[in-house]
């Protein structure tokens, strides 16, 4: 930790415990399934507040303030979405394809929608969030970036990935401090190449493997049974490779993407080591299966903290200095309507 | 930060935040004469209890009394705050019984494994018949007639079998009398198919018979037999209940695993609905035996064709794969497969043998 002058470094905190999440979260399992899913809603709202506040900073904590009702009407609109969509394909392709465009256009809307309600229903030591994405921005985000990369063959996938962080990144507010998101291009594509050589690499690498399996017979035969015979083997390869590169991948996306973001004038830092996040994905998914299930609110606190408690903010000077927005605030509270357009869309 | 549980002081240690700043004062909370009362370095303020939400307790967060006209304090000290409010009568919800108790949380999980296997074997059987029973005529037609559309364009031949033999069976299939009022209309169509000896029953009452199966009978009987329990199949709507029961369980299974794999919801899903096939499978056994006994015919006559078809179907298994090894023992298959085994089969329908 180095100090400068006037910075301290303040790490996140996570005080949850799986045993606590687990009772809140069985609880919130059976009311959802005893009111056919309605209750759904409020469950998402507690779950939300038990992460939310405790994750804590400097004696702080978070907390969500969103609506179970908003939550709730958000999902009708999903299902409805989807149920359309479905039956609009069954009925004729091509009244679903025109459904499916239809979808895409409104989805960059619906996505800034989204940011908004979840930002603005964020709060820290009594402060609010704030997304000031506009329209337009979420268009070329959302929409015209994707198209272009698969246009290119994916060949400028990190760069629609970057546009979409930075979009999400830079318009983001607390109280009247902007975040700012520094990540250059050349991080998203220095990741993306190198978790795809490593993935390459393992391929090639199980291959050869398998062809040194089967060189006991002679020839381009001894070759083809050895593959034969190494499916599973190499199949096993991949799988293992798979796990150890979106978690690296994930990792250090993360580091990147938070670790190159400043809030007025602090920056934040992020050293999710990939290592523990493998271990934690792979003993998440075990405990999940043999316990049906049963482990899964524990791999959340579990997720959570590492992903949180790798995080913080080399503060300068101190974090009593924000100050609410008062054009932002004044809005939402002149307008009842906030609420209801700022539906929630993800799950 | 929090005061020992044991403090009998009716004084709280909150954090105050004003809503405009995030700047911290430690204050301590105290009730009089109806207002929160709260007292720091050169703070007093005084909220009227009306004014003030609390939110309600989730695990060991911070508890937040939030004033109405701006303002919240973040309270750490959970067992204090519970006696301050209790000085005012504050009790606690369900809820928050509900949420915090290790026997209550066992007590759900008991539940909802009551729930869902209550569900899964009664509730979604039972709900997707009687909806596959309402299910009109002529959306069925629909139904059969685009699956037989897509079949012959991808996987079915026509039939070699001559004519006139096409016919007697159609005939014999015609005169045999059913058990229970036919709902549909009933007709035979003759395909042939690398798929080998088999029939199926589409949900307009097509049945598909494809040559092998009549090359494999020795007598017309045995096929009528194969023929009854299809009509079975179509009868009981079983196509139809297989899509609602299959797409309920796919649906709660991603909806209960979320986001953690796509594998964990499918797997399940797969076992889950071999369940629901096998008792189909039963279910259309019953139907083909009560025909037969109502045509006069032995209802043994479905298990000799059956473990003629499994013989037939192991012999190119193994024409395919001659390095797997002998025929497999069904019984411990049982879990995963979509057919109950022949002969458990072929002891419920025909006891004697």
């Amino acid at each position: 930790m180095q100090e400068q002058f006037g910075v301290k470094n303040q790490s996140f905190e996570f005080t949850g415990s799986g045993w606590e999440y687990f009772k809140i979260w069985i609880v919130n399992l059976l009311l959802t399934i005893v009111t056919l899913g309605i209750y759904s809603a409020w469950a998402k709202v507690r779950r939300l507040q038990y992460f939310y506040r405790n994750t804590r900073l400097d004696g702080g904590s978070f907390d969500f303030h969103g609506t179970p009702q908003a939550i709730l009407k958000g999902r009708l609109i999903a299902f409805g979405l989807l149920i359309g969509y479905n039956a609009a394909f069954e009925y004729d392709p091509m009244i679903g394809l025109g459904v499916a465009a239809v979808l895409a256009l409104v989805m960059p809307w619906l996505l800034m929608r989204s940011l908004r309600f979840k930002l603005y229903n964020s709060s820290y030591r009594g402060l609010r969030f704030g997304f000031a994405g506009s329209t337009g921005d979420s268009y070329r985000a959302f929409l015209l970036y994707p198209l272009l990369a698969m246009f290119t063959l994916y060949l400028l996938a990190p760069l629609a990935h970057q546009r979409i962080k930075r979009y999400q990144f830079d318009n983001s507010r607390f109280g009247n401090a902007s975040f700012s998101f520094g990540a250059p291009v050349k991080g998203f594509y220095i990741l993306y190449l190198s978790s795809l050589a490593v993935m390459l690499g393992s391929v090639l690498l199980a291959v050869a493997l398998a062809m040194m399996m089967g060189s006991g017979a002679a020839g381009a035969a001894g070759i083809v049974s050895g593959l034969m015979m190494a499916g599973p083997f190499i199949m096993l390869v991949m799988l293992v490779a798979m796990l150890v590169v979106s978690s690296l991948f994930s990792a250090y996306m993360q580091n990147l993407v938070w670790g190159s973001t400043t809030l007025g004038p602090h920056r934040i830092f992020s050293h999710v080591s990939a290592r523990r996040l493998l271990w934690v994905r792979v003993s998440n998914f075990i405990g999940t299966v043999l316990t049906l299930g049963l482990f899964m609110p524990f791999a959340a606190v579990r997720m959570a903290r590492l992903q949180i408690e790798a995080m913080g903010l080399a503060v300068s000077g101190d974090l009593s200095g924000f100050v609410a927005d008062q054009q932002l605030n004044a809005t939402a509270a002149g307008e009842e309507t906030a609420e209801m357009f700022d539906v929630d869309i993800s799950f | 930060m929090s005061i020992s549980p044991s403090d009998p002081s009716i004084h709280v240690a909150a954090a105050y935040y004003d809503g405009q700043t995030t700047a911290s004062k430690a204050v301590l909370l105290s009730i009089a004469g109806g207002d929160l009362l709260l007292r720091g370095d050169a703070l007093e303020l005084r909220w009227p209890l009306g004014e003030v939400h609390v939110s309600e307790r989730l695990g060991n967060t911070p508890r937040l009394l939030t004033y109405s006209e701006g303002g919240h304090c973040e309270v750490n000290d959970q067992t204090g705050l519970v006696q301050l409010l209790a000085q005012v009568g504050a009790g606690r919800s369900w809820l928050d019984g509900l949420q915090h108790s290790l026997p209550w949380a066992l007590a759900a999980m008991a539940l909802m494994l009551i729930i869902f296997a209550a569900a899964y074997k009664y509730l979604l059987p039972w709900g997707a018949e009687e909806l596959a029973m309402r299910v009109p005529a002529s959306m069925l037609q629909k139904m059969g007639d685009s699956t037989l559309e897509t079949m012959d364009e991808y996987l079915l031949k026509p039939s070699t079998l001559d004519e006139a033999r096409q016919q007697s069976l159609r005939d014999a299939y015609a005169a045999l009398r059913t058990p229970a009022d036919a709902q549909l209309k009933y007709d035979i169509i003759f395909r042939s198919s690398p798929m080998g000896a088999n029939a199926f029953a589409l949900p307009n009452g097509t049945i598909v018979m494809l040559d092998g199966l009549v090359e494999l009978a020795a007598d017309d009987n045995e096929i009528l037999a194969v023929l009854a329990h299809e009509r079975g199949h179509v009868e009981r709507r079983h196509a139809m209940r297989m899509v609602l029961q299959s797409s309920v369980v796919g649906l709660a299974l991603a909806w209960y695993v979320g986001d953690v794999s796509s594998l964990l919801a499918t797997a399940p899903a797969i076992i889950m609905q071999a369940k629901y096939s096998r008792d189909m499978e039963r279910e259309a056994d019953v139907y083909a035996e009560q025909t037969m006994r109502a045509n006069g015919l032995s209802p043994c006559l479905l298990g000799t064709i059956l473990y003629k078809m499994e013989a037939a179907y192991l012999a190119k298994m193994k024409e395919k794969h001659p390095e797997a090894g002998a025929a497999k023992d069904d019984s411990a298959m049982d879990y995963l497969s979509s057919h109950p085994a022949t002969a458990e089969r072929m002891r419920l329908m025909c006891p004697g043998k």
